[in-house]
């Protein structure tokens, strides 16, 4: 038993921290009162970028050109929703596209359509004392990505609520008004979290193609993006809870991979399709006993205009 | 500039700057020849999409030149249509519906269960086929709909996870499973039954052509919810709720009761996007429903400016751009520059204002001393 728990705990470890950065980034884009429907493009090209990247340089060096990557897109997003007032919806779906597109068409150009060569992956820490306590020790032998996930959250939720830059970013998603009125620069802020929000989603992006797998794949990041916003509604826009959520979905997957292959006559009773299925349902099930204050960044999607009222 | 025309305008601009844009593209990622080849590309592009005209006229080719493209083109447009309807009429109400993908997969699957399952003459099997996918497609967004209405859940997190949920049970386990075709001689076969001959939608054109009625059948839709939406109260009561739910609800207009038909509508539309694909040219729920037919439904909505016109004409362009695609790679061309205009159209019309602001000072006759309309200014640039 304790030994299902600790593979079913080092599974969901290793495979969370990219959902959870992706989550992050868009909790903080949003916060700031921009949409972030493009977290899924950002965390492609995070992917992409970093395992090109890792052929001709270090792992960890490649990590930051995919961050850098993510931001980049993130730029255009700003560009267009910041300084030119865009449909933040239609935006984030645009960059969705293109990236994948543009993702597929550079990858099938240059490496074909296997993906790109395989790299080194991100070295694995073990923390010393922990590796032979039960369960706990499961904590122990990911890559740095998995340590941070677990600090990023509380960090940034220390950030959002106990800071005075924190404050000012949750009133520009809340009143961009009232922080316009102290004097604050409202596009400045949302620059800010847009771009940080970029960084992180390309963190996420480049975890997928830096530890996860060893490589950039066709199908990177299917659909996490997506998940990952699931994750930021789940957790009702706050680092913590998205943290919680994203964790949620991994460990339902991790479950779903350990019943299968520890108890093999399950899938006499019940067929695959369901199992897959499991996580999502069990999420939604979780959603309906819950239901949901309406925690929406009041601002958010909602163009700045200084004259406006 | 008429109120239509600045609507209109920076989506037609933006799908002609991304054709631009990729014409270079496929330009410069060329060693040698690259402008000619580009142009060639997109000739071949247009032939593929509307009919080979050239080889029809001067070439005495057989009329399947014009017939076979133009059939695949309008096949791809209306799929296109259903889909981008639906995520129009949920933006229409306010709500974002990612789940187009999934409510058409219960589609499909319904319309080929109904299809093979059901014996009817042709009369009322392809009605009823289409029904049962419009129902299934209606009931699975009508989930969201309810959690939505009951609980608070927002719609963004309960489609995505409803996509999710359908993809995992129908193609991992209904189409393997309890409802895997078997062919003639008891092997089993990938995908469900195939359907009766009587539910097939009969073809426009013949054998000539994979033209069907789906492709009237979607042109049909895009009036309907047009003159819905424009025509009659409860469209317009459905817009009024998108406008601002506080407003509508302090007129009087049953607001949660239009949000919850809305998306139920949304749902049906993507379920018939699946009838048409498996009744139309599939014949059965394929092994896999890879086409996300029901994402790019969400770039159709927003480029056609959600307008179900717009919409219908939208999809009429890229359903074209897609099945003229395929040809291009006869010229080496890679095989996601058609995805890869649409999502680049898609970002350029996410820069109406640009436009906007770019084609004011074109046109307008030199404003004395007037300032800059607001949506020209830069707040803190």
């Amino acid at each position: 038993m304790l030994e299902v728990l600790h593979r079913l705990l080092f599974a969901t470890l290793d495979a969370a921290p990219a959902l959870v950065f992706a989550a992050l980034g868009a909790v903080l884009s949003e916060r700031a009162g921009v949409v972030a429907v493009g977290v899924e493009g950002m965390m492609r090209v995070g992917a992409f970028c970093a395992a090109v990247a890792a052929l001709v340089m270090p792992t960890p060096l490649a990590v930051v050109m995919g961050m850098l990557a993510g931001a980049g897109l993130a730029a255009v997003h700003g560009f267009l929703c910041i300084r030119w007032r865009s449909d933040q919806v239609v935006s984030g779906i645009a960059l969705n596209l293109v990236a994948l597109a543009g993702g597929t068409f550079l990858l099938e150009t240059h490496f074909g359509p296997n993906g790109t060569p395989s790299i080194q992956q991100l070295s694995t820490w073990e923390l010393p004392g922990l590796s032979s306590v039960p369960v706990l020790g499961a904590l122990s032998g990911h890559a740095a990505p998995t340590y941070l996930a677990l600090l990023l959250p509380v960090l940034l939720q220390l950030v959002l609520t106990r800071t005075p830059l924190g404050l000012r970013l949750r009133a520009v998603g809340d009143k961009p008004h009232a922080v316009a009125t102290l004097g604050l620069s409202v596009p400045a802020l949302r620059w800010g979290a847009v771009l940080g929000g970029g960084l992180l989603a390309g963190l996420g992006g480049a975890v997928l193609s830096t530890t996860v797998l060893d490589r950039f794949e066709q199908h990177t990041p299917a659909g996490l993006g997506f998940m990952a916003l699931a994750a930021m509604v789940f957790g009702r826009w706050t680092p913590l809870g998205a943290f919680l959520a994203a964790a949620f979905f991994a460990f339902g997957n991790a479950l779903r991979i350990g019943l299968a292959s520890s108890a093999p006559g399950l899938l006499d009773v019940v067929p695959q399709g369901v199992l897959l299925a499991l996580p999502y349902v069990l999420t939604l099930v979780v959603l309906t006993l819950q239901g949901q204050r309406n925690s929406t960044p009041a601002a958010l999607g909602v163009p700045y205009e200084q004259e406006s009222r | 500039m008429g109120e239509r025309t600045r609507q209109a305008l920076p989506s037609v601009l933006s799908v002609l700057l991304s054709l631009g844009v990729c014409w270079l593209l496929i330009a410069f990622t060329r060693d040698e020849g690259g402008l000619a080849t580009a142009t060639a590309a997109y000739l071949q592009m247009l032939w593929g999409g509307v009919g080979d005209w050239p080889r029809f006229l001067f070439e005495d080719a057989p009329a399947t030149v014009l017939t076979r493209p133009m059939g695949e083109a309008a096949m791809k447009a209306a799929l296109l249509t259903f889909t981008g309807l639906s995520v129009a009429v949920a933006f229409k109400v306010g709500l974002f519906n990612i789940g187009a993908q999934g409510q058409m997969l219960l589609g499909a699957l319904a319309a080929a269960v109904v299809g093979a399952h059901v014996a009817l003459p042709s009369v009322l099997h392809i009605p009823a086929a289409l029904l049962g996918a419009a129902l299934a497609g209606a009931a699975w967004a009508g989930i969201a709909a309810l959690l939505k209405l009951y609980r608070g859940v927002h719609e963004v997190i309960s489609t995505i996870m409803l996509n999710w949920v359908a993809l995992r049970l129908v193609d991992n386990w209904l189409v393997v499973g309890p409802l895997r075709g078997t062919a003639e001689a008891g092997a089993s076969v990938t995908g469900t039954a195939e359907i009766h001959p009587t539910a097939a939608l009969p073809r426009l054109l013949g054998d000539s052509s994979r033209l069907n009625l789906g492709f009237v059948l979607a042109t049909v839709a895009a009036v309907a919810v047009w003159a819905w939406l424009t025509r009659m109260r409860s469209g317009f009561e459905t817009r009024a709720v998108g406008l601002g739910d506080e407003a509508a609800r302090a007129a009087g207009i049953p607001v949660a009761r239009r949000a919850g038909l809305a998306m139920a509508l949304a749902g049906a539309l993507s379920g018939l996007a699946g009838a048409v694909l498996v009744l139309g040219t599939e014949g059965r729920y394929p092994g896999t429903l890879g086409a996300p037919y029901g994402f790019d439904g969400i770039a159709i909505a927003l480029i056609g400016n959600n307008h179900p016109l717009g919409v219908g004409a939208a999809a009429l362009f890229f359903g074209v751009l897609r099945a003229g695609g395929t040809r291009m790679q006869l010229l080496d061309v890679h095989k996601s520059f058609p995805e890869l205009i649409q999502g680049l159209a898609l970002l350029f019309v996410a820069g109406r204002l640009i436009w906007l602001a770019v084609l004011r000072r074109r046109t307008a006759p030199a404003p004395v001393a007037t300032p800059a309309a607001p949506t020209a200014q830069v707040p803190h640039a």
